[in-house]
């Protein structure tokens, strides 16, 4: 058992293969990030519809929240990689496919936009009821109220809880794997079928996720214990 | 449309119902094993001071890693290095675990540190043992306050558990995917899929909220999930 622990914890073949899997974790990286813009959007959008005076529009916006908050991440890749573009090009009577690499960002961003859009709503809810007075008071129109007064409070109270939302996203990037976008779980099983070792590929592709969560996981600690002090958040 | 629902779905209806069982069987093994391993990693982090930081680092792990990364090292590398779990089944269940542990752990640790101080000390007051207070005050009001968490926790074990298909484990996915490989007719098929676990989760999730207010009403509980 010493012998295969030694083997698992053995660096030297993830350091040879450093450019590929660096370059896979970079394309990690991109999902991410444009997943985490579409996700901020979408969620924004939802997040303000949820509170909106209309009561259709509040079932709708409460409805995709609920729908993507309660879909299985896998589920819903596998579905905009599979049947979106079957359904598009049946609608549009033309060929129509996504790249792995678009649905992925796609489901994703909009899966998270579901987490996220409860985040935005209760950062609005949570902007005192008199400041939005004070604003009507000085004869500010709706559009100025929300730009000036709502959305600079909300996202200072939003902060902390909306980037452990990033992080979870981030973890979910590991699944694009399996619609073949060649990120870093792609390449470790790729080199894992060319060098026959899985021993130290998987354990430490884990340690990898594990080291990369747990700074961003600290520091996000950091920032918000200081924006709190700050008396931001 | 519809005659292409009937087809593809109803006529295979015991094959997803199968899938189903599958990922119902391996989502109530992983959730006991969660409980206790998260029970046991929470009580070693609060009240065995000299493996506090092995039970730091388990948790610390366990939910920092993504649960598609645990599910293929569980698989491909613990056989191998402890000789166990023998079966896919096993790696299967080991993973969603784990994962799950943690999160639990760290569920168990804040509702036990936000328990008052005195329900304790009138317990010591009143000459119990440490075990007794464990036992008869602060397991009954943890488990009362965590209530709704630990019941999102197994919405969470549903989620992760698609990802078993994966590693070939029969579960409802992967029902799915092969039925969308045998007939290259993915829209009924996956829509249905993705509707029953939908339906799943969000109707576990509901009673979490159901039982969490009714705990608040009945024992005058600050119950937040």
């Amino acid at each position: 058992m010493w012998d295969r622990l030694r083997e698992s914890l053995d660096v030297t073949l993830f350091w040879e293969y450093r450019v590929i899997l660096l370059r896979g974790l970079l394309q990690n990286i991109y999902i991410f990030l444009t997943g985490a813009i579409l996700a901020t959007l979408l969620a924004f959008v939802i997040g303000i519809a949820r509170l909106n005076k209309h009561g259709t529009v509040r079932l709708f916006s409460t409805g995709y929240a609920e729908l993507f908050r309660n879909t299985p991440e896998y589920v819903s890749l596998v579905w905009v990689y599979y049947v979106l573009p079957v359904i598009f090009s049946r609608l549009l009577a033309t060929k129509v496919s996504f790249s792995p690499y678009w649905a992925s960002v796609l489901a994703l961003g909009v899966s998270y936009s579901g987490f996220l859009s409860e985040t935005v709503r209760a950062g609005i809810l949570a902007v005192p009821r008199t400041h939005i007075e004070a604003a009507m008071a000085l004869g500010m129109s709706r559009w100025m109220i929300m730009r000036r007064i709502i959305v600079p409070q909300a996202i200072r109270r939003m902060l902390p809880e909306s980037l452990n939302q990033y992080v979870s996203l981030f973890k979910a990037t590991s699944l694009v794997s399996l619609i073949a976008v060649e990120d870093l779980m792609y390449q470790v099983s790729m080199i894992t079928v060319h060098e026959m070792r899985p021993l130290p590929l998987y354990t430490w592709a884990a340690l990898l996720y594990c080291g990369i969560i747990v700074a961003a996981a600290q520091s996000i600690q950091l920032l918000s214990e200081r924006w709190r002090q700050r008396g931001w958040a | 449309m519809l005659d292409n629902f009937n087809r593809l779905v109803i006529g295979n209806l015991h094959m997803l119902g199968v899938g189903l069982s599958v990922t119902g069987y391996v989502c109530i093994c992983a959730f006991a094993l969660a409980v206790v391993l998260g029970a046991i990693a929470c009580l070693v982090r609060l009240y065995v001071p000299f493996i506090r930081i092995i039970a730091i680092g388990y948790i610390e792990f366990c939910r920092a890693t993504p649960i598609f990364v645990q599910l293929l090292w569980v698989n491909y590398v613990w056989p191998e290095l402890f000789g166990f779990p023998k079966s896919v089944v096993g790696a299967g269940i080991i993973a969603l675990a784990l994962q799950s542990s943690g999160y639990l752990a760290e569920t168990f640790r804040s509702g036990i540190e936000g328990l008052p101080r005195g329900q304790r000390e009138a317990g010591l007051a009143v000459g119990m043992t440490h075990s007794q207070i464990l036992r008869r005050i602060v397991t009954p009001q943890v488990l009362l306050v965590m209530a709704p968490s630990i019941v999102n926790q197994m919405t969470v074990v549903i989620k992760s558990s698609t990802l078993v298909s994966v590693i070939a484990i029969p579960d409802l996915m992967y029902e799915a995917l092969k039925l969308v490989n045998t007939w290259f007719e993915p829209i009924e098929i996956l829509t249905s899929t993705a509707l029953i676990y939908v339906l799943t989760i969000f109707s576990i999730s509901m009673l979490a909220k159901r039982v969490s207010d009714r705990f608040r009403n009945k024992f005058g509980l600050a119950a937040h999930a």
